[in-house]
C-alpha cells in the first residue's frame, strides 16, 4: 500500500512539476494518435457514410466484416504491418520500422473499423425522412446526402472521439513498430510498460494518470456528442 | 391544362399489387381530395405523383410531357413538385434555414430568399417564429412549418399527406384555410389524402376515392364545397 501512496505522491509531483520527460511522452502520444485518428477519420468516415447511405449486394457482409475487425488485437496489426516495413518486407526500403510513421500506420489500421462502425451506426439512425424531405424539396444526391451527413453530425463526432480514445490507450502497435525509443516513439503506453519493467513506478503512475485524465476527457466528449446525436 | 397525365398505372411490391389505375388526370390549378382506407395506396400514388417512387408499369405525362423514370430527369421535376408527409420531418437548425433550403437548391439570391422566407411564414401565421429551432416546435406548428418550407420552394402542385391528422382541432382549421388560400392566391394545384369527408366537401374541387390501390370511379367533382370550380 505504502508503495502506491509513494508512487502516487512523486506522480503527482512529475505531473504538477510538468517534468520534461514527461512533456516529451505526452507529446509523442498526442501527435502520433492525433494523426493516426485524423487519417482514420478522413478514410473512415466517408467509406462508412458511402456503406450506410448506398445500398448494394453484399452491404450486409461487409459491415459484419467491419464489426468483426472491430476486435482485431493490435498485437496482430502490429505483427501484420511489421511484414510490410521490416527490412525484408515489401516496403523496407523506405526505412519505415521504429518510426513514428510506421505507429501511425499500425494505429491506423487499428481504428479505421471503429471509425467506419460508428459512421454507419450515426448515419443508420438518421430518420428516413430527412432523405425524401430532402429529395422532394428538389436536392440532388449529393444534397441529399449532406443533409443527412449535417443530421448525423453529432454522431460522426462521437466516432472520431472514441477512435482516438481507443488509439491513445494502445500498447501493442506502439511497441512492435515504434520500438520505444525515448524522445521519438515512446508513448505514455509504452513508457509506462517499460517502467513497470524496472520496477519504478513514479513515472508509470504519473502517466497512468494523465491517460485516466485523457480518457475521461474524451469519454466526457464522447456522451456528449452521442447525446446530442440521440435528441 | 392537364398536369398529370396517368395511364395504365400498376404498383407492385413482390406479389402484391398497390395501385392500378388505368386512367388518372389532374387538372391545374384545383384542389384534389383523395379518400380511401388505411392501406388503399393513398401515400403510394402520391409518393409516385411526387416523383419520389417508381411506378412498376404505366405512363404518367407531367404538363404534357412523358416521365422518364430515372434519378438524372425525376431530379429536376420534384422542383415543381413538393409533398408534405403526414409526419413532416423539420431539419434540426432554425425555421428559417429550413424554409431556406429549397431556395438555396433553386439558386435563389440571399435578399429574395429572406422575402420568400417571410412571406411564406406569414401565409401559415408562423412569422414570429422565423429564428426558433425547429425541433422545438409543437406538432401543428411542425406542419405547418413544413407547408411553408413547401410553399418557399414555389412548386407547381402541392402534396400532402393526411395533413390535418395529427394536429389538434385549431390547428386542423388553420392548415385547411392555408390550402385553401395557397390555392387561391398561388393557383397551386393541391393533392391531399384525408379520411375527414367534411375537408373533402369544404376544401377540394375533385375528390378520388382509392380502395386497394383502385380508383372508385372517376374524379367526382364537389358541388357543396366553397371552391366549386
Amino acid at each position: 500500500m505504502d508503495l502506491l501512496i509513494d508512487s502516487f505522491l512523486s506522480a503527482l509531483l512529475l505531473v504538477t512539476s510538468l517534468d520534461p520527460e514527461i512533456v516529451s511522452i505526452v507529446g509523442v502520444s498526442l501527435k502520433v494518435s492525433g494523426t493516426s485518428t485524423i487519417l482514420a477519420s478522413l478514410i473512415g468516415v466517408p467509406f462508412g457514410f458511402l456503406v450506410a447511405f448506398e445500398s448494394f449486394p453484399g452491404k450486409r457482409l461487409l459491415i459484419t466484416c467491419l464489426n468483426t475487425l472491430l476486435a482485431l488485437p493490435t498485437v496482430v496489426i502490429g505483427l501484420f504491418v511489421y511484414a510490410f516495413i521490416s527490412r525484408r518486407g515489401i516496403l523496407g526500403p523506405l526505412d519505415l520500422l521504429y518510426t513514428q510513421k510506421a505507429m501511425v500506420i499500425g494505429q491506423t489500421i487499428l481504428i479505421l473499423p471503429v471509425v467506419a462502425t460508428f459512421t454507419i451506426a450515426a448515419i443508420s439512425r438518421i430518420d428516413g425522412r430527412y432523405r425524401k424531405t430532402a429529395m422532394t424539396l428538389g436536392a440532388n444526391r449529393m444534397q441529399t446526402a449532406f443533409v443527412v451527413f449535417r443530421e448525423a453530425r453529432f454522431g460522426i463526432v462521437a466516432a472520431v472521439i472514441a477512435a482516438f480514445g481507443r488509439v491513445i490507450a494502445e500498447v501493442g502497435i506502439s511497441m512492435m513498430l515504434g520500438g520505444n525509443a525515448r524522445g521519438f516513439t515512446r508513448t505514455m503506453t509504452t513508457a509506462m510498460a517499460l517502467e513497470y519493467d524496472k520496477g519504478q513506478f513514479s513515472l508509470a503512475v504519473a502517466l497512468g494518470i494523465i491517460l485516466l485524465v485523457l480518457s475521461f476527457g474524451m469519454n466526457l466528449l464522447f456522451h456528449f456528442f452521442q447525446g446530442r446525436a440521440r435528441a | 391544362m392537364i398536369v398529370y397525365n396517368i395511364s395504365q398505372l400498376t404498383k407492385v411490391y413482390g406479389t402484391r399489387t398497390i395501385l392500378d389505375i388505368p386512367l388518372l388526370e389532374i387538372e391545374k390549378g384545383l384542389i384534389y381530395a383523395l379518400l380511401g382506407p388505411n392501406g388503399a395506396g393513398k401515400t403510394t400514388l402520391l409518393n409516385i405523383l411526387g416523383f419520389l417512387e417508381s411506378p412498376s408499369t404505366g405512363n404518367i405525362l407531367f404538363r404534357s410531357h412523358p416521365v422518364r423514370f430515372s434519378e438524372t430527369f425525376l431530379q429536376p421535376l420534384r422542383k415543381s413538385v413538393v409533398m408534405v408527409e403526414q409526419h413532416p420531418i423539420l431539419f434540426t437548425t432554425t425555421v428559417q434555414k429550413n424554409l431556406e433550403f429549397g431556395l438555396k437548391i433553386r439558386r435563389i439570391p440571399t435578399k429574395e430568399r429572406n422575402q420568400i422566407v417571410k412571406e411564406s411564414l406569414d401565409l401559415v401565421g408562423m412569422r414570429n417564429f422565423a429564428q426558433a429551432q425547429a425541433h422545438r416546435l409543437s406538432g401543428g406548428e411542425t406542419q405547418r412549418v413544413a407547408i411553408a418550407r413547401a410553399l418557399a420552394a414555389n412548386p407547381e402542385v402541392l402534396l400532402c399527406d393526411e395533413p390535418t391528422s395529427s394536429v389538434d382541432p385549431e390547428n386542423q382549421v388553420a392548415i385547411i384555410n392555408i390550402l385553401r388560400q395557397i390555392n387561391d392566391l398561388k393557383k397551386i394545384t393541391v393533392v391531399f389524402t384525408t379520411h375527414d369527408r367534411s375537408q373533402v366537401t369544404s376544401l377540394a374541387h375533385h375528390s378520388l376515392f382509392l380502395d386497394h390501390g383502385k380508383l372508385a370511379g372517376s374524379p367526382s367533382k364537389n358541388f357543396y364545397g366553397s371552391n366549386k370550380s
